[in-house]
């Protein structure tokens, strides 16, 4: 059955547009040659080595890669909460150097704040910059629709499941209307269904917002049904194995994952992760 | 059916029904009391004096002539007594046993508790006990008052940063060995016989022990918290104002709870350097009186104002930290006052301004169909 599915480099045409249209947008983020060695007791440790890409306006990207091939330490240069030992991130052109706005970040662990309501979360950049009351509100009650937690505002995080915990990390990223999305295997800790159901209300999200993603996970089946491109990791030094367009047009919904050609682009995802 | 389960009480790791809790909670203080009830009250558990109440025959001779009406002497000394009066054939004593002096009955210590309150000062200048207590509190609250403002800051930057808490850790780590009392003395000497001295002693005791201590509680402000925060485009300062201030808040106010417990202990000392004053004066003085029911009055009501005022203090903070406790009136009344706040901002604004400013459209409804 498996010799049956079509090509993934030969998608169909909707895809095959979507792909080239990808290809004419700017360029908003750019790593070049960057490399980290962290020093260990046992001696130097290469985590990266030389990875370098390009991620386009408006693009999805996914990052997969087995555990330890240095998928957090890429996403945590990026941020600018660790510095690259060689080589540089540009982002519009500008070296990224420490923590901005311009790049938000959603981790896998949840670290919203415990003392602040959902409300508060959300508009926790806004008021760092000082916005003004009016502004805050009015933000935070359009995020809080597209995120559909209005009858949550005035919770604690405490009182929220985990898939509602990210959808709010999300919002208080995205409030700060970042360049960038950076998300650290964000649904890791979501049980399946759950984790389902957010990479459709992600997709929802990035549709309505013109931002880039940058995603990183482990787990295949999301790297295909989210990403533009899915960029492979090997590990040990950990450096890009090879980049893969998606054949699938957008937007994408949860058939898509029976679509030949997402089950093709799996399958040589499978190939270059466990060969 | 429904299977009501036994109350285990002794389940390793298993809470217990509120109700059991309640029962436990008054047993521990039932019991101490039955134990003195039982020591106080029941003849022959110990009871091991006789207390005089009429000597007999004064004039018969004897080893132990001296037994006079109104004393309290050993079992032995009466018996013997009473020998001597028997082999004289004069009239015996009579007494009956008795606790030491220093072991007053509850209700003795009870009546103390009222009557400490409604005796005048014996000598003229001194205090009524509500004084004395009001003044101890006092010392106490200005003591920690000054430790806090001072100890808390330093100990949130020696937390933070690994520059203040090099330069200062060591030092104050040092000082906190040397106990407070020692620098009585030095208080007096150089704050003279007032308050100030006794204030000192309570802001040395507590002050280096806070440093420290809070030092430790904003450690273990989350990384990852910092992190994030940093992401959403926190500058150092914020981040310690926004982030790690809010977030150590409930555990600094559990050590504030519990740095209030050591300045009584050193009350006590503070106050019975240079001139004595407060409770602990009161306690000295009735001592030496040898009045033993107001000293246990007075103890017990140390205890007590402790007990009530931590018990405040741990209803306070449920109400100011709703977010641990899930007491969450006063978030719901905050809000509602917010949004009420709100409309009336947008009632006295024109209306078009509040609608050309808002987000962007493409985005609504996103969320309630995918919820």
């Amino acid at each position: 059955m498996l010799d049956a599915l079509p090509d993934y480099r030969d998608p169909p045409p909707d895809a095959r547009a979507h792909l080239e249209q990808l290809r004419q947008r700017d360029t908003v983020l750019r790593l070049e040659d960057v490399s980290r060695v962290f020093t260990c007791a046992e001696g130097p440790l290469t985590a990266l080595e030389g990875v370098r890409f390009e991620v386009r306006h408006r693009e999805f990207i996914c990052v997969i890669g087995a555990s330890g091939c240095g998928k957090s330490t890429l996403i945590r240069i990026l941020a600018g909460l660790d510095a690259p030992s060689s080589g540089q991130v540009l982002l519009d052109d500008q070296p990224v150097d420490l923590p901005g706005a311009d790049r938000g970040m959603v981790f896998q662990r949840y670290t919203l704040f415990p003392w602040l309501t959902v409300r508060d979360n959300v508009t926790f950049g806004l008021r760092l910059k000082g916005a003004s009351a009016a502004q805050v509100a009015r933000e935070a009650d359009h995020w809080l629709e597209v995120i559909g937690l209005g009858a949550f505002a005035d919770r604690y995080p405490a009182q929220l499941s985990g898939g509602m915990k990210q959808r709010v990390a999300i919002a208080r990223a995205l409030a700060n209307r970042p360049r960038i999305l950076l998300m650290d295997e964000p649904f890791g800790a979501l049980d399946a269904q759950t984790r389902s159901q957010m990479q459709t209300h992600l997709l929802d999200i990035w549709h309505a917002t013109d931002v880039t993603v940058f995603f990183i996970t482990h787990d295949l089946d999301e790297a295909v049904y989210l990403a533009d491109r899915v960029v492979v990791l090997a590990a040990r030094p950990g450096r890009v194995e090879e980049i893969i367009e998606v054949p699938l047009g957008r937007p994408r919904n949860p058939r898509s994952r029976l679509d030949p050609y997402f089950l093709a682009a799996r399958q040589r995802l499978e190939q270059l992760i466990h060969p | 059916m429904q299977r009501t389960r036994q109350v285990r009480w002794f389940a390793v790791g298993e809470p217990l029904s509120p109700r059991a809790r309640s029962v436990l909670t008054l047993a521990a203080f039932l019991l101490p009391l039955a134990v003195w009830c039982l020591i106080s009250y029941v003849p022959f558990v110990w009871h091991p004096l006789v207390q005089v109440v009429d000597a007999g025959d004064t004039r018969a001779p004897g080893q132990y002539s001296y037994l006079a009406e109104g004393q309290l002497v050993d079992r032995e000394v009466f018996a013997q007594r009473n020998l001597e009066l028997a082999a004289a054939g004069a009239e015996l004593a009579q007494g009956f046993r008795s606790n030491p002096i220093y072991l007053p009955a509850p209700h003795e210590v009870a009546t103390a508790f009222v009557t400490a309150f409604t005796t005048a000062p014996s000598r003229h200048g001194d205090v009524w006990l509500h004084e004395s207590l009001w003044h101890s509190c006092q010392i106490i609250f200005w003591g920690f008052v000054y430790a806090a403002l001072l100890g808390v800051p330093l100990g949130i930057a020696c937390g933070c940063s690994s520059f203040f808490s090099r330069l200062c850790e060591p030092f104050v780590d040092f000082i906190r060995y040397m106990p407070a009392p020692v620098f009585g003395a030095l208080a007096v000497a150089i704050f003279g016989l007032g308050d100030e001295p006794k204030v000192s002693i309570i802001f040395i005791g507590t002050f280096f022990q806070m440093v420290l201590i809070v030092a430790n509680t904003t450690r273990l402000v989350d990384m990852a918290l910092l992190e994030a925060a940093q992401t959403l485009g926190a500058r150092p300062h914020q981040l310690v104002t926004r982030v790690v201030v809010p977030s150590i808040l409930p555990n600094l106010y559990r050590d504030m709870r519990i740095l209030i417990g050591w300045a009584w202990t050193y009350l006590v000392v503070a106050e019975l350097i240079g001139e004595k004053s407060g409770i602990s004066a009161f306690i000295y003085q009735q001592q030496r009186y040898r009045h033993f029911d107001n000293v246990y009055a007075s103890i017990i009501m140390i205890g007590l104002i402790g007990l009530v005022a931590d018990q405040c203090l741990a209803q306070l903070g449920r109400v100011l930290f709703p977010w641990e406790s899930g007491a969450l009136w006063l978030t719901r009344l905050r809000s509602r006052m917010a949004a009420g706040a709100q409309r009336f901002r947008s009632g006295l604004r024109p209306r078009g301004l509040h609608l050309s400013a808002s987000p962007s459209k493409a985005t609504e409804g996103i969320g309630s169909k995918v919820a």
